[in-house]
C-alpha cells in the first residue's frame, strides 16, 4: 500500500478519538444498563449504609453443651447446605472448634476459669473489616457490602479458590460436586448452589432483607447476640462496652466483626 | 546468502528432522498419544463429575494442579535466558541451542495456563477473568503477565524463524505453500536483515523484563497471602531463579534428546552442554542460597506457626518429598555438574532430569505443607492425590513433548540461519585477524595450514 | 467467466440450501410447531405487560440477579407502580408454578437452556 507515515498516524489519531467519543453511547444503547430501560422499575430502596452487622458470641453459653449443634442446624438447613459422607468434601458455613484451637494466642487466659482448653467455641466467617479474602479475588464475585457483610456472588465465582487461600480463619468451603444429591432436605426458600463454586457463611442477608434476625440466632439467642454495631441502643452495642472482648487472630490486622466474650 | 549453499550435504542433519520421519518418529507418537489420550480422560472424567474426584479437600484446595501451574511456568523461563540473554551479551555458542529453547518456552506456557483452566471449579466462566477483572487480585497480575509473555515469545520465536522458513520455501516439498505465507517474503536482502536484527534486539529485552515480571508475579499469589510460610518476601527472587534453574534443565534434556535422535553431534557439541552445564550448577547453588536463606529464618524466628509447617517438612509428613527434594535439586546435580570429569554430556544430562524431578517436588513442597496446617495447628489434614491428577500431569507432560516433537518435524530445530551467520562472523574475524599479523606470522601460518 | 455453467449450478444450489429455513417452514409445518404455554393463575397480568415479559424476562431476570445479589435491594417497582420482591422462585414461580407447561414449552422448542435451576428451586406443583 502507498499510504505515508504520515497519513497512516493522521488515520491512527482520527480512529482513537472517533473510539473514544463514540464508544459509549453506542455501548449503551446496546447494554443492560441503559437509562431508559432502567426507568421501567427499579426502585432504589433505603440503602443498607450506616448498619454495620457485627455478632458477638458468649463462649461460656456453650459450657457443658459437648453434643449441642442447635446453630449448625438451624444454619446448615435454612442455607441447604450440603452433607457429604468423607470429611473431605465437607461444607460447613458455622461450626464448633475447641477453644485453644479458636485462640490459639489467648489460650493461657482462661485456663483456670470455667472455660476450659477443649470447650467447644462457635466459628463461622467473621466478616472482617479488612478482609483478606476479598481483595484477592480475580472476579470480584466475592465482595464486602456496605453494611458490613462480605458476600460472595454465586453466579460470577470461577471456583478458583484463591478466597480460601487468603482467609486466615479457615472460613470458606467449597463445592467440590454437584451439592443437590446431598442436601437432606431442600428448603424452597433459599437456591442450592452448583458444583465449583466457593460458599460461606453470609449473615443471613436473605433474612436480614426480611427484618429477621439470622437464622444461628434464632436458634440459639441466648449465645448469638447479632445487631448493629452502630446502633448505641442495639444490645449487641451494650456487651460490646460492657464485656471483656476477644477476637480470634487479631494481631493479623483483619478487624473481624464476631466478638467473643463470657458472662460472669 | 547464496541459495546454492542451502543444497550442500554438509547442512543435511539440520534439515532431516524436517525431511525425513523414522520408526523412532511413530513410537513417539504412539507412545505421547496415548499418554495424552489418558491425560485427557483423566480430564473428562474429572469434568463431568467435578473436582471432588481429586485428592483435595476443604483444607488442602490446592495440590497438583498448582504445583504443575508454577512448575509449567517456571520451566518457560528456558527460552528467555538462552535465547534473549545469550543474544544481548553476544555469546556465540548460542547458536545452536535458541530455536530449541524458544519453542520450550512458547509450549509450556499453554501448559502452565492450561492447569489453571484444569483446576477452576467452573471453567466455563474462565472468560470472567476479562470480563469482570480485579486487579487487585495477584491472579490477576498473573493473567496479564503470562498473557504478555506468551504474546511476545511467541512473537520473539516467530521472527527468529523467518529466515529459515524461507530457506525451507526455496527447498519446496509438501509445505512449501505454508512457509510460502509464513515467510512473509523474506529475501535476506541487508535491508530486511537490519530490520529483523532490530526487532530481535528489542524482543530480547522485552522478554527478559516480562520473564522475570512473570515469575514474580506468580510467587506473588502465594507471598500476598498471610499463611505461614508463603508471606515470605524471598518468594519474588526465589522463584524466579527456581525458573531459571528449571528452564535451563528442561533445555538440557531436549537438547540431548534432539542430538540423540536427529544425529546432531556436529552441532550441539559437548562445548554446548559444558556451558549450560556450568549456567545450572551455578543456579543450583542460587537455588541452595535462597533454600537455605527461606528455612534457617523461618527456623530462627521459631513462630510457632511457620515451625510447625516447618518441622512437617523436615521430620513430619512431608519429609519425605521435602529431603528428596534436595537430593534431586542439589545433592545428585552439584557434584556431577562441578566436577570435569562428570560434567560430560551424559552427567550433565542425569543432573538435568534429576533437577526437573527436584524442582517439581520443590513447588509441591511449597503449596501443599502450609495447607495442611494453615493457622489451625491441630486440624493437620492428609492430601492423597488421585489417578486424575497424575493422569492429567502425565497428559500435560506428553502432550507437550507431542507437540515439540511435531514442531521439529515442520521446522529446523536448530537455527540454519544463525548458525550460518555466526559462521559468516567467525571467517571475518578471523580473516581480519589475520590482515593485522605480521608477514612473517603470515606466512609461518599458511605453511601449517 | 470460465466454468459459467459449474458456478451457476453451484450458487442455485447453495441458495436452496441455505434457505432451507424459510421454504420448508412455509409449506405449512410451522404453525404444528408453535409453543403454547399455559397459564395456571388467576392474576391478570404478570410485573409488566405479556408483550414485555416475552421479549425482556430474560434481561429482567438478569438486572433482578445484578440488584439483588450485588446491589443489595430487593424490591421492584413494576411500570404500573406495583412492588414485587425480585425472586425467580419466590415471585415468578409463585404464579407461574407449573415450569414444565409454561417455561419449558418456549424454552424447548427454542432449544433455550437457563441454567438456572442448577441452584434456583422449582416448587413442587399445588393442586
Amino acid at each position: 500500500m502507498d499510504t505515508s507515515r504520515r497519513n497512516f498516524l493522521k488515520l491512527l489519531g482520527i480512529a482513537a478519538f472517533g473510539f473514544s467519543v463514540a464508544t459509549r453511547p453506542v455501548l449503551n444503547l446496546l447494554s443492560r444498563n441503559n437509562p431508559a430501560r432502567a426507568a421501567i422499575g427499579i426502585e432504589p430502596t433505603v440503602p443498607l449504609a450506616g448498619k454495620k452487622w457485627g455478632m458477638a458470641i458468649d463462649i461460656t453459653a456453650c459450657l457443658d453443651k459437648e453434643n449441642c449443634t442447635a446453630c449448625i442446624d438451624a444454619c446448615h438447613t435454612v442455607h441447604n447446605v450440603p452433607v457429604y459422607p468423607n470429611q473431605h468434601d465437607e461444607i460447613k458455613w458455622i461450626w464448633r472448634a475447641p477453644y485453644k484451637d479458636v485462640f490459639p494466642e489467648a489460650e493461657h487466659a482462661f485456663k483456670e476459669a470455667t472455660v476450659k482448653s477443649d470447650t467447644p467455641v462457635t466459628v463461622l466467617c467473621n466478616h472482617c473489616t479488612e478482609p483478606p479474602c476479598t481483595v484477592v479475588c480475580p472476579t470480584r464475585a466475592t465482595w464486602k457490602r456496605e453494611d458490613g457483610i462480605v458476600m460472595i456472588d454465586y453466579h460470577r465465582c470461577i471456583g478458583c479458590r484463591y478466597c480460601m487461600a487468603g482467609c486466615p480463619y479457615g472460613a470458606r468451603s467449597f463445592n467440590w460436586f454437584d451439592p443437590r444429591p446431598y442436601v437432606p432436605e431442600i428448603n424452597e426458600d433459599f437456591p442450592t448452589r452448583t458444583r465449583g463454586v466457593v460458599e460461606k457463611c453470609n449473615f443471613c442477608a436473605e433474612r436480614l432483607a426480611r427484618g429477621q434476625q439470622p437464622a444461628c440466632v434464632e436458634a440459639c439467642p441466648e449465645a448469638l447476640i447479632f445487631g448493629d454495631l452502630e446502633d448505641p441502643n442495639s444490645e449487641i452495642n451494650e456487651i460490646l462496652r460492657t464485656h471483656h472482648i476477644i477476637q480470634r487472630l487479631p494481631e493479623l490486622g483483619t478487624g473481624p466483626n464476631v466478638f467473643y466474650f463470657t458472662r460472669d | 546468502m547464496d541459495k546454492r549453499q542451502l543444497q550442500s550435504t554438509e547442512d543435511r542433519p539440520l534439515y532431516e528432522s524436517v525431511t525425513t520421519s523414522g520408526r523412532n518418529f511413530k513410537l513417539a507418537l504412539i507412545v505421547l498419544g496415548a499418554l495424552t489420550l489418558w491425560g485427557l480422560a483423566a480430564y473428562i472424567f474429572q469434568y463431568n463429575i467435578g473436582l471432588g474426584v481429586t485428592g483435595l479437600s476443604r483444607q488442602i484446595f490446592w495440590g497438583i494442579y498448582i504445583t504443575n501451574f508454577v512448575f509449567f511456568i517456571g520451566i518457560s523461563h528456558a527460552g528467555t535466558l538462552i535465547s534473549a540473554i545469550l543474544r544481548l551479551v553476544k555469546a556465540e555458542w548460542r547458536r545452536p541451542i535458541t530455536r530449541a529453547a524458544e519453542m520450550i518456552t512458547v509450549l509450556v506456557l499453554f501448559f502452565g495456563v492450561g492447569s489453571i483452566l484444569i483446576d477452576l471449579g467452573r471453567p466455563d466462566r474462565m472468560l470472567y477473568l476479562a470480563r469482570y477483572a480485579n486487579f487487585r487480585s495477584p491472579l490477576l497480575w498473573d493473567v496479564t503477565a503470562v498473557a504478555v509473555y506468551l504474546t511476545s515469545s511467541s512473537l520473539f520465536l516467530y521472527l527468529a524463524l523467518i529466515p529459515d522458513i524461507a530457506l525451507l520455501r526455496d527447498r519446496g516439498g509438501r509445505l512449501k505453500w505454508l512457509y510460502q505465507m509464513l515467510a512473509l517474503g523474506w529475501e535476506g536482502t541487508e535491508r530486511q536483515q537490519a530490520r529483523l536484527d532490530k526487532a530481535i534486539r528489542f524482543f530480547s529485552i522485552l522478554v527478559i523484563l516480562v520473564a522475570v515480571s512473570v515469575h514474580t508475579v506468580v510467587s506473588f499469589v502465594f507471598a500476598m497471602t498471610i499463611q505461614p510460610m508463603w508471606h515470605s518476601a524471598i518468594f519474588g527472587p526465589y522463584f524466579v531463579a527456581g525458573a531459571i534453574f528449571s528452564g535451563i534443565a528442561a533445555l538440557i534434556i531436549s537438547m540431548y534428546l534432539i542430538r540423540k535422535f536427529y544425529h546432531l553431534e556436529d552441532y550441539l557439541k559437548p562445548v554446548h552442554f559444558n556451558n549450560l552445564g556450568l549456567l545450572l550448577l551455578v543456579m543450583a547453588l542460587f537455588w541452595f542460597y535462597f533454600t537455605f536463606a527461606e528455612y534457617l529464618t523461618a527456623f530462627y524466628g521459631n513462630e510457632p506457626l511457620e515451625m510447625s509447617i516447618f518441622w512437617s517438612k523436615f521430620t513430619g509428613q512431608y519429609a519425605f518429598f521435602f529431603w528428596s527434594m534436595v537430593m534431586f535439586c542439589f545433592v545428585i546435580p552439584v557434584p556431577l555438574l562441578a566436577f570435569k570429569q562428570t560434567r560430560t554430556i551424559t552427567g550433565i544430562t542425569i543432573a538435568s532430569i534429576s533437577v526437573v524431578i527436584g524442582m517439581w517436588l520443590e513447588r509441591f513442597v511449597i503449596v501443599v505443607p502450609t495447607l495442611t496446617l494453615q493457622r489451625l495447628p491441630a486440624e493437620q489434614a492428609f492430601y492423597h492425590p488421585t489417578w486424575v491428577e497424575f493422569g492429567i500431569l502425565v497428559g500435560c507432560l506428553a502432550l507437550f513433548c507431542l507437540l515439540y516433537v511435531l514442531f521439529t518435524k515442520v521446522f529446523p530445530i536448530i537455527s540454519i540461519w544463525e548458525l550460518k551467520e555466526g559462521k559468516e562472523h567467525k571467517k571475518a574475524e578471523v580473516r581480519e585477524w589475520l590482515r593485522n599479523r605480521p608477514p612473517e606470522e603470515r606466512a609461518e601460518l599458511q605453511r601449517e595450514l | 467467466m470460465y466454468d459459467t455453467g459449474k458456478i451457476v449450478t453451484g450458487l442455485v444450489i447453495f441458495l436452496v440450501l441455505i434457505s432451507f429455513p424459510i421454504w420448508f417452514n412455509a409449506a405449512g409445518n410451522a404453525s404444528a410447531n408453535l409453543p403454547e404455554p399455559e397459564i395456571v393463575t388467576d392474576e391478570e397480568q404478570c410485573i409488566e405487560d405479556t408483550e414485555f415479559m416475552k421479549a425482556e424476562h430474560m434481561d429482567l431476570l438478569i438486572d433482578w440477579r445484578q440488584t439483588v445479589v450485588r446491589d443489595g435491594i430487593r424490591t421492584y417497582v413494576a411500570s404500573d407502580g406495583r412492588a414485587f420482591n425480585m425472586s425467580l422462585t419466590g415471585t415468578c414461580l409463585s404464579c407461574h408454578s407449573n415450569k414444565e407447561e409454561f417455561c419449558d414449552e418456549c424454552h424447548n422448542s427454542v432449544g433455550a437452556q437457563p441454567n438456572c435451576w442448577n441452584c434456583h428451586n422449582i416448587p413442587e406443583e399445588t393442586e
